[in-house]
């Protein structure tokens, strides 16, 4: 509702601007030229200007009404005083109508193709979306069912050792099913609202505390290396989504960075913002993949394996919508030392002194 | 084997009763069982359990509703375990009374951890208390209430009146979840627009002077939009 009155007020102060200057223009090429001829034309510019520029066909009726009068009142005979007997007025009264709703018309019709656009674009995405994740989930689900059922059936024939090893497994699967879900909750916060996000203030070290002891309880082996600036920050995000991101790109180099020995996460902090970075020192990706590597693979040409489970897909996408929510962006690119860099920034208030 | 701990629990969902019970049974819990609040309240007045594993979502009443039943005139130990997990849900929960809020899908490991340091903390405060006067220690981290001091690794600390004010009441409640309007009240006795960020200066100045790095998830941790909690030093041991 705000924005819809937003809107129209910076209609209504569109329309004042442009009638203005036009019925001053038209004072001073009156005064210079002195033709009139010139002075309906002018109307009809701004007329039209106004039908396009607004929403809906009130504005442009009601300054096509006193674009008339105007007319009639400033510069045609008798000169600053109304009279409406003259015919050519009422003539040019109903040009200026049908100029404006004809106008009006059409550039409402022109909004709502483009929105319904827009809004078949997010439902093949969506769609997508859905079928990758179908895709997906049916892999560890075989896996599950099949071993969970593999343990009950043939309990007695089993060694101690392969049942650890099967229901291992099973752990292992409900894992990654776990990891999808939390990623899947992120896209809903942020769809639910259209893009609009809980904003509120987060301490940047507590963040990071959060971040790290999740990352720990799943990964205890790998170690991150930090580097933050030792003062109070708060960031005005959400406080959830941000940690999702960061442990997304953490998560995402140990499954996929080969051969990698260092995690490293750095933070620094200028005036307004704060950037992070991940980077490991890994196997790296082609450079022709790394320009979809935020797409997820269900927008590349490319299909999905069967076998393949743990590709780079959601986890990057759900980053990449969660960081274009709070009004940034997310980079990927291959380090020169080898191994990958993910950068992002959100913004900062003041530090505090006390 | 009669001075085994007796925990409670509700939930309505079979399986994952079913598997609770079993990971509790075999770290030698007596478990107890109910599927919905009714038969919850009937098996806590009847058994008056050491501790009580709750689920929100329940089939004739919330979760939640419990809760309100049986803080009028207890103070057993509550942990709830609800797929609910926004901010709110887990503020709402715990001003309600629960002492930690565990979210679905949960690990074997965790549930124990946190079972073990509920329990520690309610014998803790049944033998010792956490009285004015007394000494609170944990890890090498000790609080004098007296002197008003606190010692890391035999060395003091020098604490500002508010930060002594808030160790002391973190330590209070060792190992419950507390809020950040829980602490405020307690600390400063009302709130205002600034006080979620008066609260956390003052934890990041309490986190540099006990030299906590982000990550190393010792004494006090941090939900993120919820509030603060202190625990052991290591996670093994929780």
């Amino acid at each position: 509702m705000k924005s819809y009155r937003k809107t129209v007020i910076f209609d209504i102060v569109v329309t004042f601007v442009i009638l203005a200057v036009t019925f001053f223009a038209s004072l001073v090429l009156n005064d210079l030229f002195e033709a009139n001829a010139l002075i309906p034309s002018m109307f009809v510019l701004a007329v039209f200007l106004i039908a396009l520029s607004t929403d809906g066909y009130v504005l442009g009726l009601i300054s096509a009404l006193l674009c008339v009068l105007a007319d009639n009142y400033a510069f045609t005979f008798p000169y600053f005083a109304f009279d409406f007997t003259v015919q050519e007025n009422i003539i040019s009264a109903i040009i200026m109508i049908v100029i404006t709703l004809t106008t009006s018309t059409l550039t409402t019709k022109i909004k709502k193709i483009e929105e319904t656009k827009m809004e078949a674009e997010k439902e093949k995405m969506r769609a997508d979306l859905l079928r990758a994740i179908s895709h997906d989930l049916r892999t560890p689900l075989t896996s599950i069912y099949g071993s969970s059922s593999t343990v009950i059936e043939n309990y007695d024939n089993l060694s101690d050792k392969d049942k650890i090893e099967i229901v291992g497994g099973i752990k292992e699967d409900s894992d990654w099913l776990i990891r999808m879900v939390e990623n899947l909750l992120s896209i809903t916060r942020i769809d639910n609202s259209n893009v609009k996000l809980i904003k509120s203030d987060v301490v940047l070290e507590e963040l990071i505390d959060s971040v790290l002891t999740k990352f720990h309880n799943r990964y205890p082996n790998q170690e991150v290396k930090l580097d933050m600036p030792d003062k109070f920050i708060i960031l005005s995000a959400d406080a959830i989504l941000i940690e999702q991101v960061l442990v997304n790109l953490l998560e995402n180099a140990v499954e996929h960075a080969k051969g990698m020995t260092e995690l490293k996460l750095n933070i620094s902090q200028d005036e307004k913002k704060v950037t992070f970075e991940v980077i490991d020192n890994g196997c790296g990706v082609d450079k022709d993949k790394i320009k979809k590597i935020f797409l997820g693979y269900y927008m590349s040409e490319e299909k999905p394996k069967d076998t393949q489970k743990h590709y780079m897909g959601i986890g990057l996408s759900v980053c990449s919508a969660i960081i274009k929510a709070h009004g940034g962006t997310i980079t990927a690119k291959n380090a020169e030392s080898g191994g990958m860099i993910f950068r992002f920034s959100i913004d900062s208030q003041e530090v505090s002194d006390e | 084997m009669n001075n085994r701990y007796k925990i409670l629990i509700i939930e309505d969902e079979a399986n994952i009763r079913k598997f609770v019970t079993a990971l509790l049974e075999a770290n030698d819990y007596k478990v107890l069982q109910a599927d919905s609040v009714d038969s919850g309240i009937m098996m806590f007045t009847s058994y008056l359990p050491d501790l009580i594993i709750l689920d929100l979502g329940l089939p004739d009443l919330d979760g939640t509703e419990f809760l309100k039943t049986i803080r009028k005139d207890s103070l057993v130990p509550v942990m709830v375990l609800s797929a609910r997990t926004s901010e709110q849900d887990k503020v709402d929960a715990l001003d309600m009374g629960a002492n930690d809020y565990v979210t679905k899908p949960f690990g074997s490991a965790e549930l124990l951890a946190r079972i073990r340091s509920i329990l520690r903390v309610n014998r803790r405060s049944a033998e010792t208390g956490r009285l004015p006067g007394g000494k609170f220690e944990t890890g090498e981290l000790v609080i004098d209430y007296d002197s008003r001091k606190v010692f890391l690794d035999g060395a003091e600390i020098k604490f500002t009146q508010t930060e002594f004010n808030i160790m002391a009441y973190l330590s209070e409640h060792f190992g419950k979840v507390l809020t950040y309007s829980a602490i405020i009240r307690d600390i400063w006795g009302f709130s205002d627009s600034g006080s979620i960020k008066k609260l956390q200066v003052n934890m990041a100045n309490i986190r540099k002077k006990l030299n906590l790095k982000p990550g190393d998830n010792k004494y006090i941790s941090n939900e993120l939009g919820v509030g603060y909690r202190m625990h052991d030093d290591n996670k093994k041991g929780m």
